[in-house]
């Protein structure tokens, strides 16, 4: 019988002495990316550079609230790709969605 | 088969009797879920994105200067409001209207114009008990009860007070007018889309609370010290990371563009 397997079906995280230290460093990332989305937004003049610029930085805390605080870049590589390759989905959707936006802006309003 | 060669621990990661991933299963279920999730809330800020590009940009309003008086009347120039059987006037568009003049609101501050000041807060608040969240989970790989159990607390705290913030939010804006059929700031669509993704992402800061409160009462009971291991507390805390995670977006589309 199999029941006597002693082998561990996965391997937990060891408790690591620099976590704390490294969460405290991503919390402070995360809070001078946000201040800097407020200082960017009054001063900058609007358009399109502004609008990249605000999702850039949301990608960038995106990077670190998946990476650090939920333990991604840790885990193995499979995994990390099984997560990531699928947003190519939304990514697509975005360009369908706003070409239809902008189709619809033109049948409407020109 | 010998017993000895039955124990050996198999190489092949895709051989069968391991996680080809490594991680506990109900984790890996909670990375799927968040996964089918992410596409929920990319397809309602899409949505967002493709209905608001679909209508005339709002001049841009930097003119007014930040904290100064402001009555609601001033405002009504810079929107094209929308309601039931009220038809606009000929020759006139209607425009999306820009956050800052319709979120500008600040308990006690009333009557100035402070735009992106509350939103921040909420940001604040909740990048605030996501760290927290990481806490606790950091606490259960030392298996510290107690340490765990006070940063849920903190987590707990953190998310009521931005779904009390939310409420205020949801009320500034509907005692203004607002409603899934008329919106006084511009197209219907706009109120409509802001109900549904701040109220969707709210739900699931709702559940994220309730879940966190079940996590808690089992630490205390001390469920998982005699489990001997936090694993609940790594998966609901996945969670709770990804609700801020969906925020940093809804803050960046409803509020920031």
């Amino acid at each position: 019988m199999s029941s006597s397997v002693d082998f561990q079906e996965f391997e937990r995280h060891a408790p690591d002495p620099g976590a704390k230290r490294d969460i405290m460093k991503t919390f402070w990332i995360l809070f001078g990316l946000t201040v800097i989305d407020l200082l960017f937004y009054f001063w900058l003049p609007s358009g399109m550079i502004k609008n990249s610029i605000f999702i850039l930085l949301g990608i960038v805390k995106a990077y670190f609230i998946v990476g650090t605080f939920m333990h991604l870049k840790h885990e193995r590589k499979f995994l990390i790709l099984m997560l990531i390759v699928p947003v190519i989905f939304i990514i697509a959707l975005i360009g369908v969605a706003m070409y239809e936006g902008h189709y619809l802006f033109n049948l409407h309003w020109n | 088969m010998s017993h000895e060669t039955e124990n050996k621990l198999p190489t092949k990661l895709w051989g069968g009797g391991r996680s080809p991933f490594n991680v506990e299963y109900g984790k890996l279920m909670m990375w799927i879920f968040l996964l089918s999730d992410a596409f929920t809330f990319s397809a309602l800020l899409i949505a967002y994105g493709s209905t608001r590009s679909s209508f005339p940009a709002a001049e841009h309003h930097a003119s007014i200067p930040f904290g100064s008086k402001i009555e609601v009347e001033d405002l009504h120039q810079y929107f094209t409001p929308s309601t039931p059987g009220a038809e606009l006037a000929p020759g006139v568009q209607p425009h999306w209207p820009s956050p800052d003049l319709v979120f500008n609101h600040f308990p006690f501050l009333h009557g100035h114009h402070l735009p992106l000041l509350f939103v921040s807060l909420m940001t604040f608040i909740l990048i605030f008990s996501s760290v927290t969240m990481v806490l606790a989970v950091e606490a259960g790989h030392r298996n510290e009860k107690k340490e765990v159990a006070k940063y849920m607390y903190w987590t707990i705290a953190g998310g009521i007070a931005f779904l009390s913030c939310q409420a205020w939010e949801w009320t500034q804006f509907i005692s203004a007018g607002a409603n899934l059929k008329s919106n006084p700031f511009g197209p219907v669509a706009f109120a409509d889309l802001f109900f549904i993704v701040t109220g969707f992402h709210g739900f699931h800061v709702l559940s994220g609370v309730v879940l966190n409160i079940v996590i808690t009462s089992n630490v205390l009971k001390g469920t998982y010290e005699k489990r001997g291991h936090y694993d609940m507390v790594e998966k609901v805390g996945l969670y709770w990371h990804f609700v801020d995670l969906v925020w940093v977006f809804v803050f960046t589309f409803y509020y920031l563009i």
